[in-house]
């Protein structure tokens, strides 16, 4: 009788997460289609598509312009998120959970709104439609993120060892690059990885500060998916499906994914 | 014993100590607080004075006034609210049975769910909405199958509609909900279906008097989060609802990129925050005072 339910149960989440996972099982064979329009399941076998992202107007310029973004972001937003996380995790000061809650307080707002505030403030800076606009705009949005992995990461942390490695005269910085930061590595390392995705995804923040100069690749497909669907999107898809699949199977494997529980609220 | 007291008197000074760290504590805040104070805090202020002023940079109300003057505006706040809940709803009926069997099943099989419920939601919504467009469009795979099989006769219209929508939106949030709810399940002690078995309870009745019961707060939570989420998301109405569903979001992108007109913008954008933060918390509210009644009752 156990057996049974627990099988039900198990056939409809199959079900459930077949939903869940749906896009993508129809983006992949699509791409491969020989027709000229998205159709499921697709027709003939060519790989005329992938040749023809080649020819795609702005594509290369935009796939090179969001790595590098992404890039920049991933990097400054570990160093500056890190600092901040060890100081929360390891000092006590005054009004320290207020500034924790406010560091984090980027997430608690809609995309939408931000990306509007920062439209019309970098207008008046200059910095509308800028890389460095752009730049800002995705480390706001990716600190909190990683000042939450530091966070997890040191939960667990053991100060003793901080200790024992200052009687036997260790210098701060050598204590910190010798026993604080192997010990949070991962939770440092899943941080830039996952403000990496973070900026490689983002959307909403993203479309008020592109210009046609500086195009992130999110934002070229879904311009172009408003105008016309072309198996060329599915192509330019299941690209960034692989691209995006490398951070996430790197944050399954030194982290786990499940310890992102609650961290990714403001994705959109 | 000897010792530890030994390396306490060997210790520097309190005062020494305090002095150090109160530095490294600026040191290692202000770089974070100069992104949040010069990237957000001002650029939010700026946008709520924004707000609140006309073209002669004198305070007044009368972008908040005419929003709520308009019938069209106050019918695209409404339609946001309807497709959220809408969303909510599909999320919970699809969530539950995920979360109880992440529940049920251990290890292996439940980091298996996990990461497959997480993992769409890493690859971009652009991305999983196109999908979708797959699926539902005229020529989608839905519709070819059902007028392949003869089922049909004219392509159902699956998007650029409220339904389309919805999908594409349970299927952007649906992972928080699943989460949610799943943790407030893995906390529940199993204990509890041992007394209720020996109490002579059957499963239906342990479902409702535990299961059931101790999961609300996940579910609650669940919900605000799918609700706030929903309220503000922007790409997926455009992309799968089209033109013919206007959302808060949409209405603000329009006001602030077409027509130009920013203090309005910020004005609805302003407006669909507080209604979001007004709804959850009398949701909030409504269900935490439910809660305590359960507790007197008792």
């Amino acid at each position: 009788m156990m057996k049974l339910r627990f099988s039900w149960l198990g056939v409809i989440t199959f079900f459930i997460l077949m939903f869940t996972i749906a896009p993508f099982l129809v983006i992949v064979p699509s791409s491969f289609t020989s027709e000229n329009f998205v159709s499921f399941p697709p027709e003939g076998l060519s790989l005329k598509w992938y040749t023809g992202l080649l020819d795609m107007p702005g594509l290369t310029s935009a796939v090179i312009f969001s790595l590098q973004l992404a890039i920049v972001t991933a990097i400054l937003s570990t160093v500056i998120g890190t600092l901040a996380g060890l100081c929360i995790a390891k000092y006590n000061f005054k009004g320290k959970q207020t500034i924790n809650t406010l560091l984090l307080s980027p997430l608690a707002l809609p995309a939408l709104i931000i990306g509007i505030a920062l439209l019309v403030y970098f207008t008046y800076l200059g910095l509308a439609g800028s890389f460095t606009g752009l730049l800002l705009a995705h480390i706001l949005i990716t600190i909190p993120y990683v000042i939450r992995f530091v966070l997890t990461g040191m939960a667990t942390f053991d100060d003793n060892l901080e200790k024992a490695a200052a009687i036997m005269g260790a210098k701060p910085i050598r204590i910190f690059w010798d026993v604080t930061f192997p010990l949070i590595r991962p939770a440092v390392i899943s941080g830039t990885v996952f403000s990496f995705l973070i900026s490689f995804d983002n959307v909403t923040i993203s479309l008020f500060l592109v210009s046609a100069e500086n195009m992130t690749l999110p934002l070229l497909i879904f311009n172009y998916i408003q105008q016309n669907l072309s198996p060329l999107i599915s192509a330019v898809s299941t690209v960034v499906i692989l691209i995006s699949l490398i951070p996430i199977l790197i944050i399954e494997k030194i982290y786990g994914l499940d310890r992102l529980f609650g961290l990714n609220s403001n994705s959109h | 014993m000897e010792q530890t007291s030994q390396l306490k008197l060997k210790a520097p000074s309190k005062l020494e100590h305090i002095i150090f760290s109160k530095w490294v504590v600026y040191l290692l805040l202000t770089p974070a607080l100069i992104v949040l104070i010069g990237v957000f805090f001002i650029p939010m202020l700026l946008m709520l004075v924004q707000s609140l002023t006309d073209e002669q940079s004198n305070f007044t109300l009368a972008n908040y006034a005419l929003f709520f003057s308009e019938p069209f505006y106050w019918g695209v706040l409404w339609q946001t609210i309807k497709l959220s809940t809408f969303t909510v709803l599909g999320a919970l009926i699809l969530s539950y049975p995920v979360a109880m069997f992440m529940a049920q099943s251990k290890g292996k099989i439940r980091a298996i769910v996990t990461f497959l419920v997480l993992l769409p939601h890493l690859v971009s919504v652009v991305i999983r909405n196109f999908g979708w467009t797959i699926i539902l469009n005229d020529r989608g795979m839905i519709n070819t199958i059902l007028l392949e099989a003869g089922i049909i006769d004219q392509p159902l219209r699956l998007m650029y509609n409220e339904l389309g929508t919805v999908i594409g939106l349970v299927d952007s949030f649906v992972a928080y909900m699943i989460l949610a709810i799943a943790t407030s399940l893995y906390t529940i002690n199993p204990s509890l279906y041992k007394a209720g078995a020996i109490m002579g309870a059957n499963k239906v009745r342990n479902f409702i008097s535990i299961t059931l019961p101790l999961s609300l707060p996940g579910v609650y939570s669940g919900i605000v989060l799918v609700f706030s989420l929903s309220m503000s998301a922007f790409v997926t109405p455009t992309l799968l609802g089209g033109t013919s569903v206007k959302v808060m979001p949409a209405l603000t992108y329009q006001q602030i990129m077409f027509t130009l007109n920013w203090p309005l913008g910020a004005a609805i954008s302003f407006i669909l925050l507080g209604t979001t933060i007004f709804l959850v918390s009398t949701f909030t509210k409504v269900t935490e005072t439910k809660r305590y009644k359960v507790v007197f009752k008792s």
